[in-house]
């Protein structure tokens, strides 16, 4: 009897036991519920009137995405409703009355209206090249060669983004910050850049995705969240730069801007590379448009790597410049000789003397050597697009230099003809030549004992420090970067890499490569596959097919 | 007392008649010996979590709205916005989880101790049809909760009546209140759950019992004669425990893995990869692994088998009195039943 | 176990009982006062709404201006000390009061109400000052918090 009330007085216990177990349960789901009561957050609603604007816009179905759009916008959950933008007074230019009310809207928010919240971005914008509706300026004539209605579709949608609008305010903040979301992460996205930027004359999204940034980005930005502010000085929270980061958005350094022109120290789009004086008064000189741009690459890059880097697309720059001027000189000569004609009317050329026409072949090759090729060349120097610096750049400026000497040699030019009938490789380098001893990405030992130009004249870093030096006292080079350059010169044998003898590596594939051009010599250059082949231009017989006499006679 | 004679006076029953029928049938009811122990003893644990079912599928229908438009809207209002709505819906869908565990557990135990032997058979039967309106309960009560997957799994799960000969479409096409899904469909789920399940399970239970009492708890079997001792006050404590435990876990299961709500239903969209609750992975998997009909007709005949097995048992027994066949019954029941379902949980 | 056959309980099984009693007791009071936490309505819980009512420069030193959040009047002012947002509803009986700038006053036009621009009766009838909504300034924009305890559930 006692065992057997132990074991109940046991039960009893358990019970109690499991019944504060359930208590301190509940205790923590209360806890888990209390929680939940707590942190309600207050919801952001929008006024009563654009709340009309919304439900009328979904019920008659008038473009209600935008509405779809606005409500996964910042706007939204700020508040921001339809009338902040949209708001319009009687008179104002766009406006007009709502017909299902009597709300007077302003069809087109312009920057003046995004002003009134982002007043600093609209400036910035508005003092940046962006906003510079240079095309208007210079080339309007050019409607002549590509209509007006092509220009429409074309030109227009792109260059927008400069509008001068009747209020006179200037820009288009939509050309990014797509509306209704407004999205800083679609304005960042590389590809919204790319809508304009890109295509044969100024292929900037095509450079970015062959540089290692772009490669980055498309292998991992997915995951990335791109709507992070740099308003205030914070780290670059992405791991590889899209293109807003190294030219508008800011780091532990820069402050974030809207002015695009703010880090650029080359006019490299312009026909000449020249170093860039937009709003100086504000931005401060080339130098230090530079220097902030080297802050944004110092984020990631040591301060060496960076100053290669960038002195060696400057010198590419300065190489553009020359090249140029060899076609300028000769489009020049054959114009003034009456050998090719400018575009002109009412006494007037028409058309920038820079551009010179597109009717004729040698004005042809100078505007491609200029607009396609010449920048490509160096937007790829600048942005790490070397297949764009080399095949779709220097080598198709030079192909066009030997066609433009054709022209002038059959036109009967006698030092062109003597430039087409040399055999002397210096021919190609007609110009003055811009060099910096090695790379930035390290030493190649092997690489510079090849060159033609540096075998073939002991003197060569000498001329070519002539021409650096007076870049640099002309003022297209920094001081610092002249020194930069000294340094390199100074010991060039190491960064060239010929003081470093490793032939003996080099040896083990020059054997290689013996072994595969013989390989391809006995496989395919040696042979010559048996069967006759049909194509018979003397008009023999074969396998009782005949050829048409009278026909084959007429093409001789 | 004379709060029991006045009561008495106008309810008049013979007391002293109700306090002996009282004693006879639950405070002395006899209990062998065997249940004792923990292992015997948990064939109340379903009933038990039955009990928390009702109460808190009451407490649901507080706040469902059992409509297309407002059902899923509801479940959210009751999991996110109504003050311990979590913790309600959270025992409700624990619970049903925990009741398909015990009930294949309790089943298992019976199978083993072959506690199912004549002259119970019967309830045996009762047994596996309470099993039946279990999952009936499961899969209707998934339904209501109108989200992406409980909307698709209520569509693919009633598109296997089609398969059923005969009488499949017209089946299907009653529950469904339609050809297709529709809300009708919902609104049909939602009173089989609440209002024609309950009493058949009820009803079930009662017959379950009542079987029980009537023929007494089966003793092990070699161990017959052990002696017995009085439900109360040990048994009954030990239904306590397994109570305060049963809702202890349940609640802390609901804290720690919360009821979801999933994405609302999208009738034009089909999810990627459509599954049933776990417990009907076994069927699912029989169903996708064979051609459809095969897959009902083989479904059909393990339930004939379910059902009448201790009748098929007793004819084994009669045959090869050595075998003991129920442990072959009782290993292939277990074993297929966790290798499809585990089976049907790694592949997609 | 009837009464008769309780034998004294011993000190050891008193404290099992009463440590059983008290945590059953204590569980089930527990577990009920969740259950009807759960079924009685939430009036409690406040939800607050942010509205953006103005911009600060729209508003000069001293002005007024009228909008409706809602079906509700409010008017945002410009005082020395900061904006100020107030319940267009007369305090007095509900009527909507009007802005009268070239008087720098609220006036309540049913039963001749005065307020002064920092909401406070300065004449007529009305018991107190006009209802005054929480304000925030961010960003040069003016919002006010509102509670609400119309949700579509309450």
């Amino acid at each position: 009897m006692k065992a057997k009330n132990d074991v109940l007085t046991g039960q009893k216990i358990l019970i109690g036991l499991f019944s504060f177990l359930l208590v301190a349960t509940l205790v923590i789901v209360a806890g888990v519920e209390m929680k939940k009561s707590i942190s309600e957050a207050p919801e952001i609603e929008i006024t009563a009137e654009s709340k009309q604007c919304i439900s009328c816009h979904d019920q008659k179905g008038i473009a209600p995405g935008v509405v779809e759009q606005w409500k996964m916008s910042k706007h939204a959950v700020q508040g921001i409703g339809c009338l902040e933008c949209h708001s319009a007074q009687k008179d104002d230019w766009d406006a007009f009355t709502c017909p299902e009310s009597d709300v007077l809207v302003a069809r087109h928010p312009t920057p003046k209206d995004c002003a009134e919240c982002h007043e600093q971005q609209v400036q910035e914008f508005a003092e940046s090249k962006h906003a510079h509706q240079f095309w208007v300026l210079k080339n309007a004539d050019r409607a002549i060669f590509e209509m007006p209605i092509a220009t429409r579709h074309g030109c227009e949608q792109c260059h927008n983004i400069g509008n001068i609008w009747p209020d006179k305010s200037v820009g288009e903040c939509d050309a990014c910050h797509t509306k209704h979301s407004f999205s800083k992460a679609v304005a960042r996205q590389p590809e919204t850049c790319g809508e304009c930027h890109m295509g044969p004359d100024h292929p900037h999204i095509e450079i970015y995705t062959e540089s290692k940034h772009g490669n980055i980005f498309k292998a991992k930005g997915k995951d990335w969240d791109m709507n992070y502010s740099t308003a205030d000085n914070q780290n670059i929270p992405i791991e590889a730069p899209v293109c807003t980061t190294c030219h508008m958005d800011g780091n532990e350094t820069q402050p974030m801007t809207h002015n695009v022109s703010a880090r650029l120290a080359w006019e490299s789009q312009a026909p000449w590379s020249y170093r860039t004086v937009w709003n100086e008064e504000k931005l401060g000189s080339w130098e230090k448009k530079r220097e902030r741009m080297e802050a944004i690459c110092k984020s990631c890059h040591a301060p060496d790597f960076v100053e290669m880097y960038m002195l060696t697309a400057d010198l590419v720059n300065l190489q553009y410049n020359e090249i140029r001027r060899f076609f300028v000189k000769w489009t020049k000569r054959l114009t003034e000789d009456g050998v090719i004609d400018r575009i002109q009317a009412d006494g007037k050329f028409l058309s920038n003397p820079v551009l010179n026409g597109w009717d004729e072949e040698p004005e042809k090759l100078m505007y491609y050597a200029w607009h396609h090729e010449g920048r490509r060349f160096r937007s790829g120097a600048l942005m790490m697009g070397a297949d764009f610096t080399q095949w779709h750049g220097i080598w198709e400026m030079q192909e066009d230099m030997i066609e433009l000497m054709k022209f002038a040699a059959e036109a009967g030019y006698k030092e062109a003809q003597v430039w087409v009938d040399t055999n002397d490789p210096t021919k190609f380098v007609p110009y003055a030549i811009y060099d910096v001893p090695g790379n930035a990405w390290g030493i190649n030992t092997r690489a510079n004992l090849t060159p033609y130009l540096y075998k073939k004249f002991p003197n060569y870093w000498e001329e070519v420090r002539k021409n650096v030096k007076a870049a640099f006292e002309r003022g297209l080079l920094s001081e610092k970067q002249w020194r930069y350059w000294e340094k390199r010169y100074q010991n060039k044998e190491y960064y060239l890499g010929t003081k470093f003898n490793t032939d003996d590596v080099f040896d083990i594939y020059s054997k290689r490569n013996d072994i595969d051009l013989e390989a391809m010599r006995k496989q395919v250059v040696e042979f010559e596959p048996p069967a006759k082949m049909f194509y018979m231009p003397k008009g023999k017989r074969i396998s009782g097919w005949k050829f048409n006499r009278s026909r084959t006679n007429g093409r001789h | 007392m004379r709060v029991k004679e006045w009561l008495l006076e106008r309810f008049p029953i013979d007391y002293q008649k109700f306090v002996e029928i009282n004693e006879k049938i639950f405070i002395k009811e006899p209990i062998p010996y065997h249940m004792k122990k923990w292992f015997y003893a948990m064939g109340a644990t379903p009933l038990i979590i039955f009990a928390f079912q009702v109460l808190t599928g009451i407490l649901l229908t507080f706040y469902y709205i059992p409509s297309p438009e407002m059902a899923y809207e509801s479940v959210r209002h009751i999991t996110e916005d109504v003050r311990f709505g979590f913790l309600i819906r959270g025992i409700h869908r624990w619970g049903s989880n925990l009741m398909v565990i015990a009930l294949f557990l309790h089943m298992v135990r019976v199978i083993f101790t072959r506690a199912y032997r004549p002259p119970r058979e019967l309830n045996w039967i009762i047994g596996v049809l309470l099993l039946l309106t279990t999952l009936t309960f499961a899969f209707t009560g998934y339904s209501l909760i109108y989200n992406q997957l409980s909307y698709w799994a209520t569509t693919v799960g009633t598109n296997f009546f089609k398969a059923v000969p005969l009488v499949g479409n017209t089946v299907l096409n009653f529950l469904r209140g339609g050809e297709n899904v529709n809300p009708n469909t919902l609104t049909r789920f939602f009173t089989i759950h609440i209002g024609l399940l309950p009493p058949v399970m009820t009803f079930l239970i009662f017959l379950h019992i009542l079987v029980l009492r009537l023929h007494g708890v089966a003793e092990i079997e070699g161990h017959e004669g052990e002696g017995h001792y009085p439900f109360y006050p040990s048994h009954f404590y030990k239904v306590i425990i397994a109570t305060l435990f049963l809702v202890t876990v349940m609640s802390a299961l609901s804290v720690v893995f919360p009821p979801g709500i999933g994405e609302p239903a999208t009738p034009d969209q089909t999810p990627i990869h459509i599954k049933p609750e776990w417990y009907f992975y076994p069927v699912y998997r029989i169903l996708k692994l064979l051609p459809l009909s095969v897959g009902i007709y083989s479904l059909v005949a393990g339930l004939i088998i379910l059902t009448f097995w201790p009748f098929i048992d007793e004819l084994f027994k009669q045959k090869m009195p050595k075998v003991k066949m129920n442990y072959v019954f009782g290993t292939l029941f277990v074993g297929v039943i966790l290798i499809l379902t585990v089976w049907e949980a790694m592949v997609f | 176990m009837t009464e008769k056959d309780k034998r004294p309980t011993s000190r050891r099984e008193f404290f099992a009982n009463l440590f059983m009693g008290g945590g059953v007791f204590v569980a089930a009071i527990t577990f009920l006062r969740d259950v009807w936490m759960y079924l009685y309505p939430d009036l409690g819980r406040r939800r607050y709404t942010k509205y953006m009512v103005a911009k600060t420069r729209d508003i000069p030193l001293g002005k007024a201006r009228r909008l409706l959040v809602g079906r509700v009047p409010l008017y945002v002012v410009h005082l020395e000390d900061g904006f100020r947002v107030y319940s267009g509803i007369c305090t007095h009986l509900g009527c909507l009061v009007k802005w009268e700038e070239a008087k720098n006053r609220f006036y309540c036009p049913c039963h001749k109400g005065i307020f002064a621009p920092d909401g406070t009766v300065i004449g007529g009838p009305p018991p107190r000052p006009l209802d005054e909504y929480k304000v925030t300034i961010e960003n040069d924009l003016v919002f006010i918090t509102i509670e609400q305890r119309q949700g579509r559930w309450s």
